[in-house]
């Protein structure tokens, strides 16, 4: 995966977090949960509007399916309170919670038919049987299961499962649904698909989403926002294309998506434009997103490769966000070619470009001395 | 006729059938009573005559029995009580003895072997082992405790309720074995002990299901365990039984004084006899074995062990003085003439027995 | 495409394979089945073997018959001799009864060992098993020690002052039902362990997140899931419960009536083969048949 793929905009979104007098719908203040002596979530503070769909993503191990169970009830922070809805819900058993979970597993019940098995959760509300039939007739229609309602679970296909798990807890109602990596066990194809349909079922119900995920590519398709969490703790919270356009450490930068990474130490700001020298590269960067650095303090620069221009000719002005050298491999991705390019004190740089011309007509090949450049705008000065 | 340790182990033996080790020319195969011979008797006759010794054990005669029908059990000496053997031998399951070979013969008691010629004419086929009777045990500071008298002398303590009832709760024990019950019963009630009548038969069961209620258990090899650490007061006990719970209860920590009583109504008399299967895999090892057991000293030593008297009418004098001395185990003539036999009884009768045992015993 | 010869030898090849647990079940079950069958259809006599034989060569008047001679009146004293049937019923009531306090004992504990770490569990099935190690006799003697009246567990009631008298449980049907639920756990808490082990955590935790008080989690998700190691667990110890015959003699009094004590009986006491066969066969059709047509039902149900 060279590139993300663009940020999904097609539907017109409300952005509570921008409006300073919005009352967060889920509230994580300060929860810290220790195994032992590993703290799997550190001190973390949240706020989750509603009807968000919002995502957790980083690598395996960063606490992000810890924190989802402590929304659910399944664990007790260490410290800590979790609020929901204006509740405090820190003290509230799993099974008085006004959220549910979909298991990543799905946890379907083996012994119970699909039926059965979407109906188990009115059940303990002890509805009556009518409005249990309908709530289910209704969520089935919704997650297209029609005809398989007698089946038993091993009888279904990984995405039935899929639906019979989503469908069980949406019947509930939650004031927050909850899903750990929902999609973890689908192939890419049905992945991509059902990705959209989470997204026009969370639009259609207007609920409130929570979606643990390692697959930065699904956090930025289903999330109107997203925190990236690495040990424990929140690295940054934001809509997925400000996680992608100005990452806010290098963690972040190269987690999602991919990205070039250039030493480089504070030189000088005026107004919005700030320079950076690269000492490695020989050249000075400009950037037009300044952060507050002193003299000489060591800084990196992220370039995202998509935004580097590949040329065989030098560009205009040579004296910044240019560098040169030899193209030392291509990769053919289809869409996309990765040019891997070698400075001439050794560095690599990436820089990829749309194919938009056959293969056979690229003007660029192994061996060809090439002038990488790039944007003020696309230039990310990062402190850590 | 002992009885020792349980059932169930014989059990197994008896389901596999015929096999048996592997038959060596220099052996015999001795299947015998548990602890119902001084091993060392075993050890001195592979040492004088080099014949190995291949020694199993049973408790009780039904085990025996039904391995012996079922045939080849490879056995060459068994030792069932004469009522048993009397029906075995009409089976076909035993040998005659060739008495040429057995020139200790002489040895035997005369008069015990005419008593016994009732189950097997002419004593063609065994001898007598060792003998007993089936009376009373009881636990001397219990029952004194429990009715205020420690002189146990009728069968009233065990067959009337009205006492019964009184010992009840320190513990009643009674035979699992319906001959020798219903006989001892029979002759409580002054009828033929030995009779085969079912109304007859049924009287008794009706006297017994009157102190069923009152009676803990009915089994035969607990009740030596159960006297001698002093969980039950009185039982009916084969007599050599009733020696060694009254050994253990002497040598336990917590002490327990056991007596053993023929009852003034008499007792019912048995023999443990020696025979041969017809199908001995040894039979001259077999014959040269019960000339050995023949021998005055040897018989005798097996007495001192066992604590029972044999039928041997010279080794009888050799027994130790003490085992011999006590005359319910080694019955004097005033008590031999209390003592009395039955025969065995017919399939039809026996089945009538049992079922009435059943009755007595489970109340259906 | 799979030559002819090839397809042929897989043929043979999974005759053999499905001929194996038939030879077995031929050999070891059928085989001595019809051989107690044939016994119990003969007729009991002083002989050796103590019984005659259902097939006999008679000449009569110069000509050969094969006689067959099947005597039914074994099975009709089954029938007509309440002590069988009252036997039977209470050996079903005694071994049922034992059963379900097994099922009581040995959930909690396969629960406990399936909830521990799995680096614990096997130190655990070692424990389950280690009983094993000592004769099964000597373990049913132990009991005589411990429930006898002036026993350990008297001794211990009286001590702590619960009681004044010392109980009688020795030789009673509650020492039987101790013995048989000691005896049997093993078979009871192995099954039932193996299927729990095999439960994932996340279905309690799911029935947790849809309203379930745990306790109800458990009623619902655990107890029906865990069906067929309960299932193995009971028929395990049911089976041979009901034949018991050791525990009933040592520990039980002079009342409890099981099938296995009138086997014996029939067997060794009476010398009666063929009614002893005949017992024999009637607890085999009473309780395999319907046991067979059970587990058939069972497995209808799970192909629906």
């Amino acid at each position: 995966m060279t590139t993300a793929r663009p940020v999904r905009e097609a539907r017109p979104r409300i952005e509570p977090w921008q409006d300073p007098d919005a009352v967060p719908f889920v509230r994580i203040q300060g929860v810290t949960k220790t195994f032992g002596e590993v703290y799997a979530v550190d001190n973390v503070t949240l706020d989750i509007f509603k009807g968000e769909f919002f995502a957790l993503l980083g690598p395996s191990g960063c606490g992000k399916s810890t924190l989802l169970r402590i929304l659910a009830g399944l664990e007790r922070p260490t410290s800590g309170r979790v609020l929901i809805d204006g509740q405090d819900m820190t003290d509230v058993p799993p099974w008085r919670r006004p959220v549910n979970m979909m298991f990543q597993s799905y946890a379907l019940f083996p012994h119970l038919s699909v039926r059965k098995n979407i109906a188990f959760g009115l059940e303990q509300e002890r509805l009556p049987r009518a409005e249990i039939a309908e709530r289910v007739a209704e969520v089935v229609r919704l997650v297209h299961l029609e005809g398989l309602e007698d089946r038993k679970p091993d009888q279904l296909s990984g995405g039935q499962k899929q639906r019979v798990a989503l469908a069980r807890a949406l019947v509930k109602r939650p004031k927050v649904l909850l899903l750990d990596e929902p999609l973890g066990a689908l192939d890419k194809k049905l992945r991509d698909q059902t990705q959209l349909e989470l997204v026009n079922i969370q639009d259609r119900l207007g609920l409130t989403f929570v979606i643990v995920t390692h697959d930065q590519e699904e956090a930025m398709t289903v999330g109107s926002r997203m925190a990236i969490m690495r040990e424990g703790q929140i690295a940054q919270i934001g809509t997925p294309s400000e996680i992608y356009e100005y990452p806010a450490s290098r963690f972040v930068a190269e987690f999602v998506g991919e990205v070039n990474l250039i030493e480089a130490r504070f030189a000088s700001v005026n107004g919005t434009t700030m320079r950076v020298r690269a000492p490695a590269l020989g050249i000075e960067i400009v950037t037009d997103r300044p952060v507050p650095a002193l003299p000489g303090e060591p800084l990196w620069v992220a370039v995202r490769p998509e935004k580097m221009s590949i040329a065989k000719t030098p560009p205009a002005e040579t004296g910044y966000n240019c560098v040169e050298g030899e193209v030392f491999d291509i990769e053919y991705l289809g869409d996309v070619s990765v040019y891997h390019v070698r400075l001439d004190n050794g560095l690599f740089l990436r820089a990829t470009e749309a194919n938009k011309l056959r293969l056979i007509e690229r003007p660029i090949t192994w061996e060809d001395r090439v002038w990488l450049s790039w944007g003020p705008d696309a230039s990310v000065v990062l402190k850590t | 006729m002992r009885t020792a340790l349980s059932v169930v182990a014989a059990l197994a033996s008896v389901l596999l059938v015929g096999a048996g080790p592997a038959r060596a020319a220099g052996e015999v195969r001795i299947y015998n009573w548990s602890d119902y011979i001084d091993p060392e008797i075993l050890e001195t006759f592979t040492a004088e005559t080099g014949i190995k010794v291949v020694y199993d054990t049973y408790d009780n005669n039904e085990i025996l029995e039904t391995k012996l029908l079922a045939g080849k059990a490879g056995y060459d000496i068994v030792v069932p009580t004469a009522t048993f053997l009397a029906r075995q031998i009409q089976a076909g399951v035993f040998q005659p003895l060739d008495k040429s070979k057995l020139p200790n013969w002489k040895y035997l008691d005369e008069d015990l072997h005419a008593r016994v010629a009732k189950f097997d004419p002419d004593n063609r086929h065994a001898f007598i082992y060792m003998w007993g009777t089936s009376g009373i045990a009881y636990n001397v500071e219990k029952v004194k405790k429990a009715l205020g008298t420690d002189q146990i002398d009728s069968w009233d303590y065990l067959f009337d309720p009205k006492y019964t009832n009184k010992l009840k709760n320190c513990g009643i024990y009674m035979l699992d074995a319906p001959d020798d019950v219903f006989a001892t019963v029979l002759r409580w009630q002054g009828e033929d002990p030995d009779s085969k009548d079912p109304k007859v038969l049924e009287k008794a069961a009706e006297a017994l299901k009157k102190v069923r209620p009152h009676i803990r258990k009915f089994h035969s090899s607990e009740t030596i365990n159960a006297m001698a650490g002093g969980d039950i007061c009185i039982a009916m006990m084969y007599s050599g039984d009733a020696g060694i719970a009254r050994q253990r209860g002497a040598e336990a920590k917590r002490k327990q004084e056991i007596r053993y009583v023929v009852p003034k109504e008499g007792a019912l008399l048995w023999f443990d006899m020696m025979a041969m299967p017809k199908d001995a895999p040894n039979p001259d090892n077999a014959h040269r074995f019960m000339n050995y057991i023949m021998q005055p000293e040897v018989i005798a030593k097996a007495s001192n062990f066992v604590t029972y008297p044999n039928g041997n009418r010279e080794g009888m004098k050799l027994v130790d003085p003490e085992v011999a001395s006590d005359p319910n185990l080694f019955p004097t003539p005033e008590i031999k003439a209390k003592l009395f036999v039955i025969t065995p009884h017919d399939q039809r009768t026996q089945r009538v027995l049992t079922r009435l045992w059943t009755s007595v015993t489970k109340g259906r | 495409m799979k030559g002819k010869a090839e397809r042929d030898r897989l043929a043979l090849g999974r005759l053999l394979l499905i001929g194996v647990p038939f030879a077995w079940l031929g050999l070891f079950f059928l085989l001595p089945f019809t051989i107690v069958l044939k016994l119990s259809l003969s007729e009991p006599a002083l002989a050796q073997p103590p019984y005659l034989p259902i097939v006999e060569w008679v000449e009569e008047a110069g000509e050969l018959y094969l006689a067959i001679r099947l005597r039914v009146q074994n099975y009709l004293t089954l029938v007509g001799d309440g002590l069988y049937l009252a036997a039977f019923a209470s050996s079903l009531r005694i071994a049922a009864t034992a059963t379900v306090l097994a099922l009581l004992v040995a959930f909690p504990i396969a629960l406990g060992m399936a909830r521990c770490p799995p680096r614990v569990r096997p130190f655990l099935l070692l424990a389950v098993m280690l009983p094993f190690w000592t004769s099964f006799l000597i373990r049913v003697y132990a009991w005589m020690g411990i429930l006898k009246d002036d026993g350990l567990l008297n001794a211990l009631l009286l001590t702590l002052g619960l009681i004044e008298e010392p109980l009688v449980i020795l030789n009673t049907e509650t020492a039987v039902l101790i013995g048989i639920v000691y005896s049997y756990l093993p078979f009871m808490i192995l099954p039932i362990f193996a299927n729990l082990e095999k439960h994932d955590p996340s279905l309690l935790e799911a029935a947790v997140d849809l309203g379930c008080r745990p306790i109800v989690a458990f009623w619902r998700i655990t107890v029906p899931l865990a069906r067929p190691g309960i299932l193995a667990g009971c028929f395990l110890v049911f089976i041979p419960a009901v034949g018991e015959f050791v525990i009933p003699d040592l520990l039980g009094g002079a009342d409890t009536l099981m099938i296995g004590r009138t086997l014996w009986l029939e067997f060794f006491t009476n010398r009666d083969w063929p009614l002893a066969s005949a017992v024999a066969i009637a607890m085999l059709l009473l309780l395999v048949v319907p046991i067979v047509f059970f587990l058939r039902l069972q497995a209808l149900g799970r192909l629906r």
